[in-house]
């Protein structure tokens, strides 16, 4: 696992996110410049929105002035258009790992030799059409396809190929209910649900061929009732009763989180399904987006407003998820330290093995974590977003806003702030 | 005291569903409602008129007793009185009145929202919403009436004391339409009563139901029978109250056609009639979205689509044409078509359903005239549509000439046009060649592009980034410009001043040279 990097380039968007941390105005510019980029026509066109969203923010920094100076020509545009696109592209790659599953391997390959498996993720446009759907399915299919032919020539990695209860895949595909139907509605869940569920099943019955993962997103509360249902309606079938090894999501930020953990474990006991059923425990990504619809439509948010309850409760879940183990095979998605730490810790005391539990990290946030952790054998997996510029947008805003809250681990981390501070309980 | 809009219903939550659903087999068993005329304290039942389940139309949702001219006549003279008891009462009571009526329609929210998914076919979000909406209209227009009431802030001098109030007109006609059967009526009913005058409404023949709970509602509160007429009944009951020399104001919501007639009919000033008609009127319009090369389609096909097919298209916001910019045009209509194909057509009773049926047999006819009209120009339509019921199936249409019929009049219905533009310069130009400006939206990210169209087009109300439905009661002040409408915006803080008159009054504090104030 590579440490570090000292491309002068990352310097330029560490230093890119600093500013943007520090400033709210800032912040939103970026954020507006990174989401148009693919829709711009050519450089001209990219200098001149990047100077419109700047001319927004009030006090503007030295680097911030020099460039809206040279937007006044021609010229100067067309090297601040060049610039900032090459900021994008190198912002994108950090965080997503190729176009394509084929351009992807490389690096794949790459992470699992230093010690890191991954799950791979399709990024896309949203789905509107059946057509949008299709393609997505068949992106989906030719994932694992890729995946497979490629794995078996991995090295031997044995923390990544087993815990007790048995083998791990080495090919982990994540997939997402709402790209997999245009017919998601929530107040209608069981339309998107049934057609969703007819793209999902080859899928499965592939994965199951390969003896691949399919991992199902989570993703905001609106479709939350149609993806856990489709889950566990699929996974009923008699086909699926028996794999492939297939996992779900819990976001530790739903005030609801503690009940659907129990939905899930209760049905994961009932079944025995075997391979076990695995459960990423996350904070969820969608906080903004939850927030700010629930204020707009005068209903209560689903979620915890105070990152400090989201922290607790994730905690929570966490020994939840440890106790309903054999029946789940847990995985722990965080950068925050003291949330992996107490993953750890937890297991430990419940007398288990570390390869008991998987530690998962996003792509160009966890780098670092990841490297750290599987030097120490412990197994972790990193979630890397597959898509080219245009697909990847929202999720690169999605990250960008991560990595910039001023309420992240991450963001404290980079600022300094004293580890006693970032590992004190929530 | 500050206002803030009624939530919504939390649809994504199944127990709320079922609590709707709970609510429509209820109604169902009272069905037919039975819906009186109600003038003074006489309430006069009878079968006159119908009307009946567009998505299964045997079956009668209300029986309504039928107004006459003369009925409308007798409504006016009661509502003088009436007028004189209620302008004598408090603002603040007025409103506190106005209030309780929100609370009611609040308690009887879930059967009230089942009454417009069977009497005009209204899925649920929306006739949730629609509820919702009237009873913002309530609590708005009483806390407004209370700012009214302070009256105006003027200039002084000395020696002299300036004030300016506002007294209410008189006698208000409303003549409201069937397509927000409840918010609609109760918006411009509540308004006219807020500021203290008497109010005779005239609803739609389509939706007499959804009115008569309105009106109980508000008698109910408090507002005295003489001071609120219920005339169930059709257009010549409308004219009558129109023609009227004892009303001051009309309100009206409905066609272009019927509102300029009503502009026309109210202008006559005969020598007996001591004043001069006010006429607020909201009517068409051809609503427009523009959507610029840097435009995030995956907003904006959503956003299209849900503007121009949610209720069949049957919302004077709803969107009719896409103007795009030539450059990704054909991606544009690439997505929309596969958009409007997924569309899901069938009874509003159905939380599945986007599209219902459209509200009459009428409609049904015009929508799928304009359809042929577009000819070789369809390009898509989720088909087929249920035999039973008044369905007209969503349609997508492209490359129209711009003087098609289908570019240029009001088709109320789920029909949306896309034409392709140089430019939003080009797209700009179309708009200012519509006889309408009501509504309009742009999908664009660069922040110029947005001032320079939000300051260039006409249309009332402007949408960016986001559908060009659904404006909320004092957040979307709503109304048009042009032929859309005259007056100012419902929900906003100058509606109420078109059912006022202000009077303005000066007194000489000096006594003997001296200010003896």
């Amino acid at each position: 696992m590579p440490g570090r990097s000292r491309h002068p380039l990352r310097a330029l968007d560490q230093k890119a996110m600093e500013l943007a941390s520090q400033d709210q105005q800032l912040r939103a510019a970026l954020f507006r410049f990174v989401d148009v980029t693919p829709a711009c026509r050519n450089l001209d066109d990219l200098a001149r929105h990047l100077t419109a969203y700047l001319e927004e923010v009030g006090e503007r920094p030295p680097p911030i002035e020099a460039a809206m100076r040279m937007s006044g020509t021609k010229p100067g545009r067309a090297a601040l258009g060049a610039a900032a696109a090459a900021g994008v592209r190198h912002m994108a790659h950090r965080f997503i790992v190729g176009e394509t599953p084929r351009a992807a391997l490389k690096s794949i390959r790459h992470l699992w030799e230093n010690g890191a498996a991954v799950s791979l993720d399709l990024l896309g446009e949203a789905t509107v059409t059946q057509v949008e759907a299709d393609r997505y399915a068949e992106r989906c299919m030719d994932a694992l396809e890729t995946l497979a032919e490629a794995a078996p020539r991995w090295p031997d990695r044995p923390a990544l190929e087993a815990d007790s209860l048995g083998p791990l895949p080495r090919v982990n595909l994540s997939v997402k209910v709402s790209a997999l139907s245009p017919l998601l509605r929530p107040e209608a869940p069981d339309v998107g649900r049934d057609d969703a569920a007819r793209r999902m099943r080859p899928l499965l019955a592939r994965a199951k061929e390969l003896g691949a993962h399919l991992h199902i997103d989570m993703e905001s509360v609106d479709t939350l009732e149609a993806t856990l249902d489709l889950v566990v309606d699929l996974l009923d079938e008699p086909e699926f009763r028996d794999g492939p090894s297939t996992g779900v999501v819990m976001q530790a930020y739903l005030r609801e989180s503690p009940e659907q953990l129990e939905r899930v474990v209760e049905w994961a006991r009932a079944t025995g399904r075997q391979p076990p059923l695995v459960v990423r425990l996350v904070k969820g990504a969608y906080w903004d987006h939850e927030v700010v619809e629930a204020r707009q439509h005068g209903w209560t948010p689903p979620v915890f407003e105070e990152k400090a309850d989201s922290d607790r409760n994730f905690e929570l879940l966490t020994r939840r998820l440890l106790d309903a183990w054999p029946h789940v095979r847990p995985a722990i998605a965080s950068h925050n330290l003291r949330s992996v730490a107490h993953a750890l810790a937890a297991n430990r005391a419940a007398g288990r093995e570390d390869r008991d539990l998987e530690l998962q990290v996003l792509r160009g946030l966890g780098d670092d974590l990841a490297a750290a952790l599987a030097t120490h054998g412990m197994r972790v997996r990193i979630y890397c977003p597959v898509g080219d510029m245009v697909a990847g947008m929202a999720y690169l805003v999605r990250r960008l806003l991560e990595n910039t809250s001023n309420e992240s681990f991450l963001g404290d981390q980079q600022r300094g702030v004293p580890i006693e501070e970032l590992l004190a309980a929530p | 005291m500050s206002f803030r809009n009624e939530p919504i219903l939390e649809l994504r939550r199944a127990p709320l569903r079922e609590s709707l659903l709970e609510a429509l087999r209820s109604l169902d068993e009272r069905l037919p409602l039975s819906v009186p005329m109600l003038v003074g304290g006489d309430s006069a039942s009878g079968a006159g008129f119908e009307s009946t389940d567009p998505g299964r139309p045997q079956r009668v949702v209300a029986e309504a007793a039928r107004a006459t001219e003369a009925d409308a006549a007798a409504a006016v003279e009661a509502a003088q009185r009436g007028f004189r008891e209620w302008s004598a009462r408090p603002a603040a009571e007025r409103a506190e009145v106005l209030r309780r009526a929100a609370a009611r329609l609040r308690e009887r929210r879930l059967e009230l929202a089942a009454l417009q998914v069977r009497e005009c076919a209204k899925p649920w979000p929306e006739a949730d919403a629609d509820v919702c909406e009237a009873i913002d209209f309530l609590e708005y227009y009483a806390l407004e009436a209370l700012e009214l009431d302070r009256g105006r802030d003027i200039v002084q001098a000395p020696g002299e004391r300036n004030t300016m109030r506002y007294a209410p007109r008189g006698v208000a006609a409303v003549i409201a339409p069937w397509n927000f059967p409840l918010a609609i009526p109760c918006g411009m009913t509540a308004a006219a009563l807020a500021a203290g005058n008497a109010a005779v409404l005239k609803p739609a023949e389509q939706s007499p139901g959804s009115a008569g709970a309105l009106v109980d509602a508000l008698h109910e509160a408090g507002v005295p029978a003489d001071a609120l007429a219920l005339l169930p009944g059709f257009g010549e009951v409308g004219a009558a109250l129109v023609r009227d020399p004892r009303v001051h104001v009309i309100a009206f919501t409905g066609s272009a056609p019927v509102g300029l007639e009503i502009v026309r009919a109210s202008s006559e000033t005969p020598d007996r009639q001591p004043h001069v008609k006010r006429v607020v009127a909201e009517m068409g319009g051809k609503n427009c979205v523009l959507v610029d090369a840097d435009a995030d389609l995956d907003e904006a096909v959503p956003g299209i689509v849900h503007s121009a097919f949610g209720y069949a298209g049957q919302k004077c916001s709803a969107a009719a044409r896409v103007l795009v910019h030539e450059a990704i045009a054909d991606t544009l209509v690439e997505r929309l078509a596969g958009a409007v194909e997924v569309l899901r057509v069938g009874q509003a009773s159905e939380f599945a359903t986007e599209v219902p049926p459209v509200i009459e047999r009428e409609a049904q006819e015009r929508v799928l005239r304009y359809r042929d009209l577009a000819g070789d120009g369809v390009v898509a339509a989720a088909e087929p549509v249920p035999d039973e019921g008044w369905f007209a199936p969503p349609t997508l249409v492209s490359g129209l000439p711009e003087d098609s019929p289908v570019n240029r009049e009001e088709i109320f219905g789920p029909l949306l046009s896309v034409t392709a533009v140089r430019d939003l310069d080009h797209a700009a130009e179309v708009v200012d060649s519509l006889p309408f400006a009501l509504t309009g939206g742009l999908f664009s990210r660069s922040p110029a592009t947005v001032e320079r169209v939000a300051a260039r087009l006409p249309v009332g109300n402007l949408y960016v980034n986001r559908g060009i439905t659904g404006a909320m009661v004092g957040r979307q002040p709503f109304g048009g410009n042009r032929r859309s409408g005259i007056g100012s915006k419902a929900g906003g803080p100058d509606y109420l001043l078109q059912f006022v008159e202000p009077r303005v009054v000066t007194e000489n504090t000096m006594r003997h040279g001296i200010p003896v104030e």
